[in-house]
């Protein structure tokens, strides 16, 4: 009989072999993928970000526990679309345009893909026209936005005027992020939720898609 | 006084006659002021009190991987691309594995080619304006060109041996780097790189000691040795770390961020006995969108705040990147000499 408990203490503390061996194992012991993401990796996702939270875990501690729960999900995302392990929803990412900055980006991804999101990177500096044509073609629930820097925050808003003009914007929940970015401003530009970090990101899109 | 001895003045925490002002100014906004100007050129038109060199843009080889894409190789063997602002961003790091290390060949700091720039300062600025050579930290270098993000951080929980053995690397080519700038006739080391995000740290109080303050005490160190004093700028909430900061015997911090809650009052009164104070006019905010007026009445909110005493620098929030409104740096240059007059008499 497999741990859960055990899987979610691992991606607390990061560590990989754990987290490794426990979804292997919880695999073959016919534990289903549901019961693994929403068991395991979800709640020590959640854990960790409520010590990132409270200021008991940095960027370190974060990255481990990313490192973790990517193991995992090397063994688990396979078998994602069989029985009792879909997805989330799709969620389609990138760093604005003019920023080719991405470490909160692949926070927030880690994040996203531990807590069951189907996620597509679209990489840095993603022009408004990248953002609208992969919006466009992927049938995705969420769009998100990061922008570390002031000067390129700009093209966020840039980017969801040009999903308007497309007539997308209907098609997709936008999000948006990063460190000069706030709640307001997101507001301001027409965004339909913003995400202070990444712990913050995953709680958000589930709220946005009516599973928080 | 002149510039030079305005700076050394408020580095060792007393009055000059005027609070004084330096900057990095972007291309676009040096155009707005003076057309076809230089930074050298702009610094003796506004008569600013020193100029910074920047280390990582202005000296170091790049080999082109991409040029649609703006990718390089940067000379620690990683890539990086350059942004709008043509600040490089790292995006591979040189080293990926501790294995690396066995072979690493290091950059070598003694190529002349590296001191040109710094030589044209030095014969045009010496002894009149405060000749101001970034070194990167060793934290930065490390986070970002030498182990990437990802690798530094992760070295930090599970490996902490992999990153004192990079720094042994960086801090020996960084100390040789500060050797020959001081020989050339640098006046002030400005040691940049981040240690904090808008709202917190970046790593714990923990791994800030263990890690991030040691080798920036190996660089102060050797600075103060050879008679040179030292600015650390990072960005972001620096309130929990603070100290580690001024304990590494920096006597200079920049930019006291504002964009992170960073009050230049509550610095000048928790900490500004300690270290000159090198700020905090927003360049996120009023001198990009304000109004003149606007920046005029946040410039003199520096000065008073932060100004009494001396130890203070005034300056922008980050730097007069392109976005900063020509007509409002400007503002702002005329704002640090109508209130920076000492004795201040703000209040």
């Amino acid at each position: 009989m497999v741990n859960l408990e055990e899987l979610c203490q691992a991606v607390v503390s990061g560590d990989i072999d754990v987290a490794e061996a426990l979804t292997k194992k919880a695999i073959e012991s016919k534990v289903t993928i549901g019961d693994i993401l929403n068991r395991g990796l979800v709640p020590g996702l959640r854990q960790v970000g409520e010590l990132f939270e409270k200021g008991e875990y940095y960027l370190p501690e974060l990255i481990v526990s990313g490192d973790a729960v990517a193991k995992a999900l090397e063994h688990l995302e396979p078998l994602m679309g069989q029985e009792g392990a879909s997805y989330m929803g799709k969620y389609l990412i990138g760093t604005v345009q003019g920023d080719v900055h991405d470490l909160g980006k692949n926070i927030v991804i880690m994040m996203l893909r531990g807590n069951g999101w189907e996620v597509t990177d679209l990489g840095v500096d993603v022009s408004p026209e990248e953002f609208c044509s992969a919006v466009s073609t992927s049938n995705c629930d969420i769009l998100g936005m990061s922008s570390l820097l002031t000067m390129t925050m700009t093209n966020a808003a840039r980017t969801i005027e040009s999903l308007k003009a497309a007539g997308l914007r209907d098609r997709v929940k936008v999000m948006v992020g990063g460190a000069p970015t706030t709640s307001e401003w997101a507001e301001k530009i027409g965004a339909d939720a913003h995400a202070k970090d990444g712990p913050t990101a995953a709680i958000v899109a589930a709220r946005l898609v009516g599973k928080s | 006084m002149n510039g030079l001895e305005r700076v050394m003045t408020a580095l060792r925490i007393q009055e000059p006659d005027r609070v004084p002002h330096f900057e990095r100014i972007a291309n676009r906004v040096r155009e707005g002021i003076l057309p076809g100007a230089s930074e050298e050129d702009i610094v003796e038109h506004l008569d600013l009190d020193g100029i910074r060199f920047i280390d990582r843009t202005h000296s170091w080889s790049y080999e082109m991987v991409d040029e649609g894409k703006r990718i390089k190789r940067d000379q620690w063997g990683g890539l990086v691309r350059y942004t709008s602002e043509d600040n490089p961003v790292p995006m591979e790091p040189a080293i990926k594995s501790e294995t690396d290390l066995d072979t690493y060949k290091l950059p070598d700091p003694d190529e002349e080619w590296r001191y040109e720039h710094l030589k044209r300062l030095v014969k045009r600025f010496k002894g009149e304006r405060a000749i101001v050579v970034g070194v990167t930290d060793i934290f930065a270098l490390g986070r970002e060109n030498f182990l990437g993000d990802v690798g530094y951080f992760r070295a930090m929980v599970k490996n902490p041996a992999f990153i004192d053995r990079a720094n042994e690397f960086l801090l020996d080519y960084q100390l040789r780097y500060m050797r020959n700038c001081i020989e050339m006739g640098v006046d002030v080391f400005w040691v940049n790189g981040d240690w904090a995000m808008t709202e917190r740290p970046m790593v714990s109080r923990q791994f800030t000691e263990r890690f991030l303050a040691p080798p920036l005490k190996k660089l102060v160190d050797y600075a103060h040795s050879r008679g040179v004093p030292v600015i650390k700028h990072t960005d972001g909430n620096i309130w929990p770390i603070y100290d580690t900061i001024i304990d590494a015997g920096v006597d200079g911090l920049h930019p006291i961020d504002p964009m992170a809650g960073m009050d230049i009052g509550e610095a000048k009164a928790t900490f500004g006995d300690k270290v000159c104070l090198c700020g905090n006019v927003s360049c996120a905010f009023s001198l990009v969108s304000g109004t003149e007026e606007e920046v005029r009445e946040e410039t003199r909110e520096v000065i008073r705040k932060a100004g009494k005493g001396g130890g203070l620098i005034c300056m922008s929030s980050n730097s007069i990147h392109s976005g900063v409104n020509p007509k409002n740096y400007l503002a702002m240059v005329k704002a640090i000499r109508e209130f920076g007059q000492y004795p201040l008499s703000l209040d």
